[in-house]
């Protein structure tokens, strides 16, 4: 009898010592059992007697093309986590951003190794860079069933259960660009100018689909990323003269076929895909004409919008030399992982990867704090496109080199496409 | 006829700068045998110096002058940098087969360009410049001011090359180490003093190639993938000849404008970006014709 009364009290301490564990304690009965959730603090804890979740980072750090936006999102992602990590963490948790941040050097090879180097130590990706490089560990991710958020927009996303993206993509930013044209430019004739690949590639495909729904000339051209490679493009936008040309560049790409054909008589328009632009363009020789030819699409607001969201991450990314849209993009991709860990801790589900991506097919919405309408983070929807974008004027005063010249609009080609599957198919 | 010419001067300003780049590889390959691939590293480098000394001097001094005195500086603080690599790196390699010393000068190109880029920050750094895209008309022709001004540096510098390699003892001293280095020894020429000059003369050179590059669109992280364009110039031109490299460079500048300007129209065949592969082309069909390049000196072996 005696051991039958001391067996009854270990168990009943065994699960009250488990019910006192970091995690867990507030939401799903189960105990959490995925990768990268650990009872043990962070390495950094802010929250005592909270587990820790690890979110792993694969960005473009050093010497690839995006290195200038990829240090940005990084840093705007650890000042998002540093901040729900500050209002008591999720779940019992604090999240940790800071331990598995990976270089990909834009590079799909490097992007792979990187994901198996940390795939079995995260719980899921605050950040995949690039499209090309995260098409490289989309098979990994599916058959790990790891949950990441891109720092892409291409139109591919929207049909992959486990990305998390957010806002409009490349080819509806090309849709749209070319309703506003038509609209308020009156043009005839479009031309895209775009990278090779899935970036310039979807952006000219929306852009090619809005034209043919106008009855526009459409043309579209290739051009190397590099200063020196854009001999072509600007050759053919001096001898074709669009009325219109949509870019899917990159800034330093942009300021060269923006000055150069200018300066050869060009006197049409150009607007120019999210990754575009940037604020030290206006130091370059080529300012004058981007500030008379020029216009910037965008997925959300820049970083001066008056939003909660905005002002929020102001506030805790703080003191930056240069104000940078990459900053805002990282913080803005933080929503929805942060609304699907908040649905997994807290609803019923599995608490291994599996549930969480079963609570990401659960999210009708996710709270922007403004930054976007709730409804662009509809993941259950079997028609999940966003369809509003953003076109910023060049504005040398404002924060980050363009102020918002039409807020959030959905043009008609957008509106009644019917999205099912990616523009580009490359 | 106007377009054509137009394109042409385009192309030799955009030549220039090959040339400057080709001349550093070129004499680095002279002295020691080997192609220093940290050129784009160092071209990099120099621009960045200029994009922090032009702004700076620019409040004192006038513009054109601010300019010539951050190039000037960037050369000078770039050449140092180079032989400092030199003298730790690639010095103790001496005796070594070229192809190992060339690989270490990969190695050395991403750690210095990952350093570099540290100083770069998130955008395009500007180096200002009175010129920007400006044009003026010669003979009915318009080219742009900055193009002129790369093709005066480049005829400055060659002259300077000629007078240094001709008059001078170190110039010699050079001469007579790319000829043969073990008579040059015997003679009581320092090689490693050359092998640092080599590197200082070439450092100094990539750095005025990078800043007439950032003149355009400022000093981004990517910038040295430029300097590649530099290797098909020094083969086509000849590996070990400083006029070849010139020459090479400018038919690279010329060859890419033409193709950029007028394939489009006449071989869209070729596709979207063909002005990119063009260089290259260019230099497959002058190896068929002068295997050692155009004034390349044919390498005889006794067997």
């Amino acid at each position: 009898m005696k051991l039958i009364k001391f067996g009854v009290a270990l168990v009943a301490v065994s699960l009250v010592a488990a019910g006192c564990r970091g995690g867990g304690d507030d939401g799903g009965s189960e105990a959490v059992d995925a990768p990268g959730v650990s009872d043990e603090p962070c390495p950094t804890p802010v929250n005592d007697g909270n587990g820790c979740i690890y979110l792993g980072s694969i960005s473009d750090l050093t010497q690839g093309p995006f290195a200038a936006l990829g240090v940005p999102i990084v840093d705007a992602q650890k000042a998002f986590w540093q901040r729900v990590n500050d209002d008591g963490g999720i779940g019992g948790y604090d999240i940790d951003v800071s331990t598995y941040v990976k270089d990909n050097l834009y590079n799909p090879q490097t992007h792979q190794q990187v994901y198996g180097e940390i795939s079995g130590d995260v719980l899921a990706l605050a950040q995949t860079l690039g499209s090309p490089t995260t098409l490289a560990i989309l098979p990994d991710m599916e058959s790990d069933e790891m949950i990441g958020a891109p720092a892409s927009w291409t139109s591919l996303w929207a049909f992959e259960d486990v990305i998390l993206e957010s806002g409009a993509n490349y080819c509806v930013e090309g849709m749209n660009s070319v309703d506003y044209a038509v609209e308020n430019m009156d043009v005839g004739s479009v031309m895209a100018v775009g990278f090779p690949g899935d970036y310039g590639g979807d952006g000219a495909a929306g852009a090619e689909i809005a034209s043919d729904g106008h009855g526009l000339e459409f043309s579209s051209v290739e051009t190397e990323p590099g200063q020196e490679n854009q001999g072509g493009a600007i050759s053919s936008i001096v001898r074709e003269k669009p009325d219109l040309v949509l870019l899917g560049v990159g800034p330093t790409e942009t300021a060269v076929i923006v000055g150069q054909a200018a300066s050869q008589g060009y006197q049409g328009r150009f607007i120019g895909l999210s990754p575009t632009w940037n604020p030290a363009l206006l130091e370059t020789p080529s300012a004058p004409a981007l500030e008379a030819m020029y216009m910037q699409s965008g997925p959300w607001g820049p970083w001066p919008t008056e939003t909660d969201g905005h002002a929020a991450m102001r506030e805790a990314v703080g003191q930056v030399d240069q104000p940078n849209d990459g900053y805002t993009a990282g913080w803005v991709w933080s929503y929805p992982l942060k609304a699907a860990l908040e649905e997994w801790l807290e609803g019923d589900y599995d608490k291994t990867r599996a549930g969480l991506l079963e609570a990401v097919q659960a999210l009708e919405t996710v709270d922007y704090e403004g930054v976007l309408p709730e409804d662009a983070g509809n993941f259950a929807d079997d028609q999940p496109v966003f369809t509003q974008t953003l076109l910023s004027s060049v504005d040398p005063k404002a924060p980050t080199g363009v102020v918002v010249e039409e807020d959030f609009f959905e043009g008609e080609t957008a509106a009644g496409y019917d999205f099912t599957g990616a523009c580009f198919e490359g | 006829m106007t377009e054509f010419l137009e394109s042409v001067l385009r192309g030799l300003g955009n030549g220039a700068i090959y040339a400057l780049l080709a001349l550093g590889f070129v004499i680095i390959y002279k002295s020691s045998g080997a192609i220093s691939f940290a050129q784009p590293a160092l071209m990099m480098t120099g621009a960045v110096i200029s994009s922090y000394i032009a702004p700076a001097l620019g409040a004192a001094l006038v513009g054109a002058v601010a300019f010539f005195v951050s190039v000037t500086a960037a050369a000078l603080v770039t050449a140092l940098v180079a032989m400092a690599i030199e003298r730790l790196a690639i010095r103790p390699m001496i005796g070594r087969a070229a192809f190992t010393i060339a690989i270490i000068t990969i190695g050395i190109d991403i750690a210095v360009r990952v350093i570099t880029s540290g100083f770069i920050g998130l955008g395009a750094r500007p180096v200002p410049n009175p010129w920007g895209l400006e044009r003026t008309e010669i003979l009915g022709l318009r080219i742009q001011e900055r193009h002129l001004v790369a093709l005066g540096i480049l005829a400055l510098v060659v002259l300077l090359l000629v007078l240094f390699f001709r008059y001078t003892r170190h110039g010699l001293a050079m001469r007579a180490t790319a000829f043969d280095q073990e008579a040059a020894m015997t003679q009581g020429i320092s090689v490693g003093a050359v092998f640092s000059m080599s590197w200082a003369i070439a450092g100094a050179l990539a750095a005025v190639a990078g800043t007439l590059l950032a003149t355009s669109a400022g000093v981004d992280r990517q910038i040295w993938i430029v300097a590649l364009v530099a290797l098909p110039a020094i083969i086509l031109g000849g590996l070990d000849s400083l006029a070849g490299a010139v020459i090479g460079g400018l038919a690279v500048g010329v060859v890419e404008s033409l193709v950029g300007s007028y394939q489009g129209q006449w071989a869209p065949w070729l596709g979207n970006n063909f002005q990119v592969v063009a260089p290259y082309v260019l230099m497959f069909v002058v190896l068929l014709v002068r295997p050692y390049g155009l004034f390349g000196t044919p390498e005889v072996r006794r067997v």
